[in-house]
């Protein structure tokens, strides 16, 4: 930014200056043949303050214990998606810290969350990171068993358990919420509603997407060597697609992305694809971009013509090109879209630790869990959901990838290697960036007031929780 | 005790993501018809889980895996390799073959 613009900027209240000379999200997006819905066209950006943030919070393991006493105990957390368990009796394993709960259906609209523990001696009814199907869950030590429901069918030798009531013995539960396609729960029975916890603004906009009609094409774990909120940050904003993937700031409009907050636990950014970085301005032509676009589920594209007639935007063409090929290689309906939702990435950020991305090339879900022992490690997982195919059958979830500490993600079966080495750059500076709070002199971090203000709404939220409040 | 190809049942009895256990020769084999996007073929694998020596019968196939519906280990369809705990130790695995529209077992 030149010294007049930061003049401006100065002038200006702050939080309110913009990428300067620059068409906005809504305005690029307002250009488009096919319009984008009521969801897209709207702002909510707030000055939260200009303060730095303490960095604590990612180097001390004080802290993380803190979290896991005080936030993960008391907060929405999606646990598995409904095509995980779709029969009665099917379950999925899911561990946060050292809780682990059995996310079971046990009839055809109930599903519950069970403590994944024995209420005799304690021993993990389930096997961590598995998923299956029961007619009962038995402990593998003495044999003690309970129905699908949670009741206690039976303690063996019951004769030696007279003390033992059986109307007490049931399986503990998590609160259990269901929205489109995800599972949900919350181990605090006290915690507001879901939608409650989301706010109106955030459910009018899922409500809106039909993700409980897609499924999962595509899931990838890896363990990351930075605390989770690192890991989790890295995926805020866009005002790093410059300097850590250049390949894509040709076709990006990453300075004039828009951000949004929604009460206390969601944000999201609108990042234009198929447009030019501002930082690049002047430096290439709509061919230009249209030949260096690419994009997370390129293997749709196929052999398309790629030739722009005079006056053709690159952002037109691609949204047009997608909206067939996507139609055909995945068997679904597209008619309805807009080119925005074709076209760009939404990234929302659900507190505490999972993203939506409700676009159709982008069609992501994140979500981010500490490592239990280690506050410096995450685990990230990547998972692609596809419009379910227009015959109606739901593929079955596929097959979960690990990679190694050291693989990339080009090496995941079943992503995009041009994604995967995105993700590649953003999880390569994870390690320096928690080393280097470690090295640093100075005890916070400092944050743009507008491209960084989900990060900064993300350690609000933090904060509150550790606070005894939100 | 040399192995031989051993008729099981008709190809039909075990549609695509259908399952079926018989006893050969004392043996309970369990017969995987896997239908997914990692593969797509026939498995042929101890009934029996390496755990607690329970049936696997009810056990839910996903891609190339099973899950013993007893405690919940998962074995690997392909090598039998036990993936879990509670179970530690392989289950056997059985070469398969379809002739004549009847699928066969060596055993
Ligand atoms: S510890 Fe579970 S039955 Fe004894
Ligand atoms: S009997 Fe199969 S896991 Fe225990
Ligand atoms: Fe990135």
């Amino acid at each position: 930014m030149g010294n007049q613009s930061l003049e401006i900027a100065q002038a200006l209240p702050p939080g309110a200056a913009r990428c300067p000379q620059e068409p906005s999200t809504q305005d690029i997006i307002a250009r488009d043949r096919v319009a984008a819905p009521a969801w897209v066209r709207c702002e909510s950006y707030e000055f939260l303050g200009d303060e730095d943030i303490s960095i604590d919070r990612y180097i001390d393991p004080a802290f993380a214990k803190r979290e896991f006493d005080t936030l993960w105990n008391r907060t929405w957390q999606f646990a598995c998606r409904e095509e995980h368990i779709p029969e009665v009796g099917d379950y999925y394993v899911y561990d946060i810290g050292r809780h682990s709960f059995i996310v079971t259906r046990v009839a055809k609209d109930d599903v519950r969350a069970y403590y994944n523990a024995c209420l005799h001696r304690g021993t993990k009814l389930r096997p961590s990171g598995t998923d299956g199907c029961a007619s009962e869950f038995q402990c593998s030590f003495h044999g003690w068993s309970w129905h699908l429901d949670g009741s206690l069918k039976e303690s063996v030798c019951a004769w030696d358990f007279p003390h033992v009531d059986a109307g007490k013995f049931s399986l503990p539960q998590a609160k259990v919420e269901r929205l489109a396609g995800f599972v949900f729960i919350n181990m605090d029975h006290g915690a507001p509603a879901l939608a409650e916890y989301f706010g109106p603004e955030f459910m009018a906009h899922i409500n809106e997407w039909g993700l409980e009609n897609r499924y999962i094409y595509c899931h990838v774990v890896k363990k990351i060597p930075a605390n989770w909120k690192l890991n989790m940050e890295a995926f805020m904003e866009a005002y790093h697609v410059i300097h850590t993937h250049p390949q894509v700031a040709v076709s990006n409009a990453d300075a004039n992305s828009q951000y949004d907050i929604y009460g206390e636990h969601v944000n999201r950014f609108i990042s234009s694809l198929g447009v030019l970085s501002p930082h690049l301005r002047g430096q290439y032509t709509e061919q230009d971009i249209l030949d260096q676009f690419t994009i997370g589920d390129s293997s749709m594209l196929g052999g398309a013509d790629r030739t722009l007639a005079p006056g053709e935007t690159a952002r037109q063409r691609m949204a047009d090109i997608m909206r067939v090929m996507f139609e055909q290689g995945t068997n679904t309906d597209l008619s309805g879209v807009s080119d925005a939702e074709l076209l760009d990435c939404f990234s929302y950020t659900l507190f505490p630790n999972t993203f939506l991305f409700p676009g159709i090339s982008l069609p992501m879900v994140y979500r981010f869990r500490p490592d239990r022992d280690d506050h410096r490690k995450s685990i990230y997982e990547v998972f692609f959901l596809r419009p379910l195919p227009v015959d109606g059958i739901r593929p079955e979830p596929v097959e979960t990838v690990y990679l190694d500490d050291d693989q990339s993600f080009t090496e995941a079966e079943g992503m995009d290697p041009g994604f995967g080495a995105i993700l590649d750059q953003d999880t390569d500076n994870l390690l320096l960036q928690q080393e280097g709070l470690e090295a640093s002199a100075k005890p916070g971090i400092t944050l743009g007031n507008y491209q960084e203000i989900r990060v900064r709404h993300f350690e609000r939220a933090i904060d509150k929780y550790l606070q005894g409040g939100a | 005790m040399q192995a031989n190809f051993t008729r099981f049942c008709k190809l039909d009895e075990v549609p695509p993501g259908g399952k079926k256990a018989l006893k050969i020769n004392e043996t309970w084999v369990l017969v995987c018809n896997v239908k997914s996007n990692v593969t797509d073929r026939l498995f042929a694998v101890s009934g029996i889980c390496s755990h607690q020596f329970k049936p696997l019968f009810n056990g839910r196939v996903r891609n190339c895996r099973i899950t013993c519906p007893v405690h919940g280990a998962r074995f690997d369809l392909e090598t039998g390799a036990a993936l879990d705990l509670p179970a530690t130790k392989p289950i056997a695995v059985y070469e398969v073959r379809v002739v004549d529209d009847w699928i066969e077992v060596k055993i």
